[in-house]
């Protein structure tokens, strides 16, 4: 198996008694795309900054391209960073930012212009060389940053949620770009952000990050339709979480008296506390008792009409809040508020976790 | 009945303002007032202040630039000159140490370095000159003693304008440096100096006006012969107000306003003036 | 380069500080020292001696002479203060609410006078003060008055010049205190049907009063220290800190007597400027 470009092993780092990192292990191979999502304070901000070297871990090692570089401050090492608020070089023309780390690895003039050059015209700003950050809009900035950091062909590409500071419109065509840019340069890539639908669209794999621990990685399907804990359940998009309890036999027991035969994951013994969870696009809603194994009774509190989808909002039998998306398709029923169902689901559209 | 309700509705609104107004002009005329007097005596055409002045004479105007009293202006300048120069020099590693790192003895250094500003001047001049006294270091009265007395009561607004640029750095920028692959020595030449410019600039500016126009500390570390421009005006004053101290007044209150408007179109100063606090 | 380098630990660049360190210490710092020392020691012929005592201060304390340099010091600080505050607040206001192109003219204008040494400003006063000068010809050609008032050397006349001179750092203090009031306030109090002067005495008066407070705590520190105004606009009858000190250790070379003044003067100044800190006077300052 060839070498990870990026290897973090243990990787902690400690403010006073308070982790901000508990203990990070990834590998990220040459070329991928990988994702750190997690809330604000889970640690992913930090951990970027310590593979770039902006402070030294508590704990741990970081192998670039198999060498170990913990030890090495961040102008020894062999990356790029675009930051959140881009810290472009107000001093500077856009081509002096972009040439800076060029310049800084002496690079001889003509190759160095050159290569500027091609960099501009990689993030679609030929022609902008001569002006100054302040004279140019945030989406302009956020290119420049990004040529800055992918003009000297670091080994890895580090992006601090390099998108938020952009409008909704700007950042959705921001990101096919920035995708498109690294599957053509293959250039591995760690992204930070807190935006879940920006994690689905851009990454190869998703490392959700909760008290400065990862989760579960995995691709986005992977991530968004088999979560391994309620956090990650929870954190992308929504989820219907149904109490239960795991029986004798391996069957989820609800509340409301419904056995569900599901899955049950090998670590959790008998007379643990679980939920069922269920996508609400997963779900259905039905009028009369269904036939399958999950059948829970629900009242209907609140329809949202959405366009594309109604969202319907239950309150469960068993007191827990529900959601079914429907699609708008013009089969499905419309239900209204006060009407009593019944909320279904396959066996496979199940997961069972843990109740933390 | 339409002009009383515009003029109830005038009066409501603004005549608050007229009022204020009518006040602000009379505070210029107090403020700006005894200066323009000043200027306007020294083209009196008799021996005596007499304000307004009576003829027009430039011969005062003559006497402020002979060697007698161009010599002590030239001292000053000198003196400011280095001062602003030694000045914000040693206010460098300071406001750096200070505004950068958090270190055990902070606030204590924090204190030593705003200290001259928080004393009178006069005492500090008093007790430089017990200094010198004590050491029997008589001789460096005058100049070098001048010197030492108006970098340390100098050095702290240079500290201040610098301290100011530095936090109006970006924290990022040094860290997106060092990612380019600029250690600590590339960072500071190429990011950080060139971005505290405009600080090392009010610094200098202010150091130099502070000691051209200081008082209370000259008269105490002041030797005959080696006397700034404001001790000497005083000293004369003592004997009579000849036209021609009106003049060397002027000249001594032109110098630094003329410096102020030159940097000021360089380099944009309007933002450190407003923050500033100088002493009399 | 090792670990520990990078680690934000203290790099060699930082011995620098010992530099300006030093020279503050031995050129404040000690000094300071000296002068608190010798207001404890007795003076023999113009020499310190070696023998400590509290008679410096003890004479300072209860010759009427002294006394009354030190009531006139505080007096002429507190009026100078107010004076300076009655004067400045309006101004302040002026320069911070106006929609005049001049604005930035303006407020160059309003502190250009601390340009001038004190020395400068001073001498206009004389001019304008003194028994043959502008105010008094003013008054005898309106008829106000019969005879030429010598209205300096006094101490009123101290206190009008020093007004003139720290005039600019209650307006420095007090524009910096309204400029940190969120313009909303207003509009809010307007929206609620309270008109300009109204608005004025109860939201921006009350919000603005630490730079009051700070400004003229600012300026009586200043005046209490000042030396050329009472020196020109003053005379030997009408003594104050500072000139008593001068008097004491460069005419009468008692440095006991005076070094202990100082040390009144430094302590007093300290003070005020902490109530002044306390009182937010350094929201116009770094």
């Amino acid at each position: 198996m060839p070498e990870p470009a990026l290897r973090l092993v243990g990787i902690e780092k400690h403010y006073g008694s308070t982790p901000a990192v508990a203990g990070i292990d990834l590998a990220v191979s040459e070329g991928e795309f990988v994702t750190l999502l997690g809330p604000s304070g889970c640690g992913k901000t930090t951990t970027l900054a310590l593979v770039a070297g902006f402070f030294p871990a508590t704990a741990g090692e970081i192998y670039l391209k198999g060498k170990p570089v913990a030890d090495l401050p961040s102008f020894r090492r062999d990356i790029g960073v675009v930051f959140q608020d881009y810290a472009l070089f107000p001093h500077m023309t856009a081509a002096q930012n972009v040439a800076f780390g060029l310049k800084m690895r002496k690079v001889p003039a003509p190759e160095m212009a050159k290569r500027v050059a091609d960099a501009l015209d990689l993030v679609q700003l030929n022609g902008l060389g001569e002006r100054r950050p302040l004279q140019m809009s945030g989406g302009q900035r956020q290119r420049v940053a990004l040529a800055r950091a992918l003009v000297i062909n670091p080994t890895v590409l580090l992006l601090d949620e390099p998108l938020s500071n952009l409008d909704l419109k700007l950042r959705e065509e921001m990101r096919v770009e920035i995708v498109g840019i690294q599957r053509r340069l293959g250039i591995t890539t760690v992204f930070v952000t807190h935006d879940q639908s920006e994690a689905l669209v851009m990454s190869d794999r998703i490392a959700v990050m909760n008290a400065g621990r990862i989760e579960q990685i995995g691709d986005p399907a992977d991530i968004y339709e088999r979560p391994a804990t309620r956090f990650v359940a929870e954190f992308i998009g929504r989820m219907n979480l149904i109490a239960g309890v795991v029986t004798a036999d391996r069957r989820v027991r609800t509340s409301g008296g419904v056995e569900l035969p599901a899955d049950v994951p090998q670590d959790l013994p008998a007379g643990a506390a679980v939920h069922i969870a269920v996508r609400p696009e997963r779900a259905r809603l039905v009028r009369e008792r269904p036939a399958q194994a999950l059948a829970l009774q629900a009242t209907v509190r609140q329809v949202f009409y959405l366009g594309a989808t109604r969202e319907v909002r239950l309150d469960l039998a068993g007191g827990e809040r529900g959601v079914v998306e429907t699609p708008n398709d013009g089969t499905a029923p419309n239900y209204a508020a006060g009407d009593v169902v019944w909320l279904t689901a396959s066996i496979g559209d199940c997961r069972i976790l843990a109740a933390r | 009945m339409n002009g009383r309700r515009a003029f109830a509705r005038w009066r409501a609104t603004a005549a608050p303002w007229a009022l204020l107004r009518a006040f602000v002009i009379f505070v210029y005329v107090f403020s700006l007032g005894p200066i323009l007097i000043t200027a306007a005596v020294s083209f009196n055409a008799s021996n005596r202040s007499f304000f307004p002045p009576r003829g027009f004479s430039l011969r005062w105007w003559e006497r402020a630039v002979a060697p007698e009293w161009m010599d002590s202006l030239l001292f000053s300048l000198k003196l400011g000159s280095l001062t602003a120069l030694l000045g914000t020099l040693l206010a460098l590693p300071l406001a750096f140490a200070l505004y950068r790192y958090r270190f055990r003895g902070r606030q204590a250094l924090l204190a030593l370095t705003l200290g001259p500003l928080m004393m009178p001047t006069l005492v500090t001049g008093v007790g430089l000159l017990q200094l010198l006294q004590s050491l029997g270091w008589r001789e460096y009265l005058g100049f070098t003693g001048l010197l030492i007395g108006h970098v340390v009561i100098c050095m702290p607004f240079a500290v201040r304008t610098v301290s100011v640029s530095l936090q109006t750095l970006p924290p990022n920028l040094e860290l997106a440096a060092a990612s380019l692959g600029a250690n600590r020595l590339a960072t500071m030449r190429h990011v950080v100096f060139p971005l505290i410019k405009t600080g090392l600039m009010a610094g200098a500016v202010f150091a130099f006006i502070h000691s051209f126009t200081d008082v209370n500390l000259s008269i105490f570390l002041a030797r005959p012969g080696e006397t700034p421009i404001t001790v000497k005006i005083l000293g004369f004053l003592e004997f009579g107000f000849a036209p021609t101290l009106a003049a060397v007044s002027v000249i001594t209150l032109l110098l630094p306003l003329v410096l102020v408007a030159i940097v000021q179109r360089v380099s944009g100063l309007g933002d450190f003036l407003y923050g500033e606090r100088n002493r009399a | 380069m090792s670990y520990a380098a990078w680690q934000n630990r203290i790099p060699a660049h930082w011995l620098l500080v010992f530099v300006p360190a030093t020279v503050l210490l031995v050129f404040f710092v000690l000094p300071n020292a000296l002068l608190l020392s010798a207001s404890f020691q007795k003076s023999q012929a113009q020499q310190l001696t070696a023998e400590i005592t509290l008679d410096n201060y003890r004479f300072l304390f209860t010759r009427s002479l002294y006394l009354e340099v030190f009531a006139r010091t505080f007096i002429v600080g507190f009026s100078v203060g107010v004076l300076d505050v009655l004067l400045g607040y309006p101004l302040a206001y002026f320069l911070v609410r106006t929609q005049s192109r001049w604005k930035g003219l303006l407020i160059a204008l309003s502190l250009a006078p601390l340009l001038a040494s004190v020395v400068v400003r001073t001498y206009g006063w004389y001019i304008i003060l003194n028994r043959f000068g502008f105010a008094n010809d003013v008054l005898l050609g309106l008829g106000i008055i019969e005879d030429r008032v010598p209205f300096m050397p006094s101490t009123g006349a101290i206190i009008v010049g020093l007004a003139h001179a720290l005039l600019p750092y209650t307006v420095l203090t007090i524009m910096g205190s309204l400029n940190g009031i969120n313009p909303h306030f207003e509009s809010a109090a307007m929206s609620l049907g309270a008109n300009r002067v109204r608005t004025f005495l109860h939201v921006v008066l009350p919000l603005s009063l630490p730079g009051i407070v700070g400004g003229f705590l600012l300026v009586f520190s200043i005046a209490i220290s000042a030396y050329a105004t009472p020196a020109i606009l003053g005379g030997p009858a009408t003594q104050v800190a500072a000139t008593a000190i001068y008097n004491f250790i460069i005419q009468l070379l008692d440095w006991s007597l005076g070094a202990a003044l100082a040390v009144v003067l430094i302590v007093s100044s300290l003070l005020l400027l902490y109530a002044a800190g306390r009182a937010g006077a350094r929201r116009a300052t770094v």
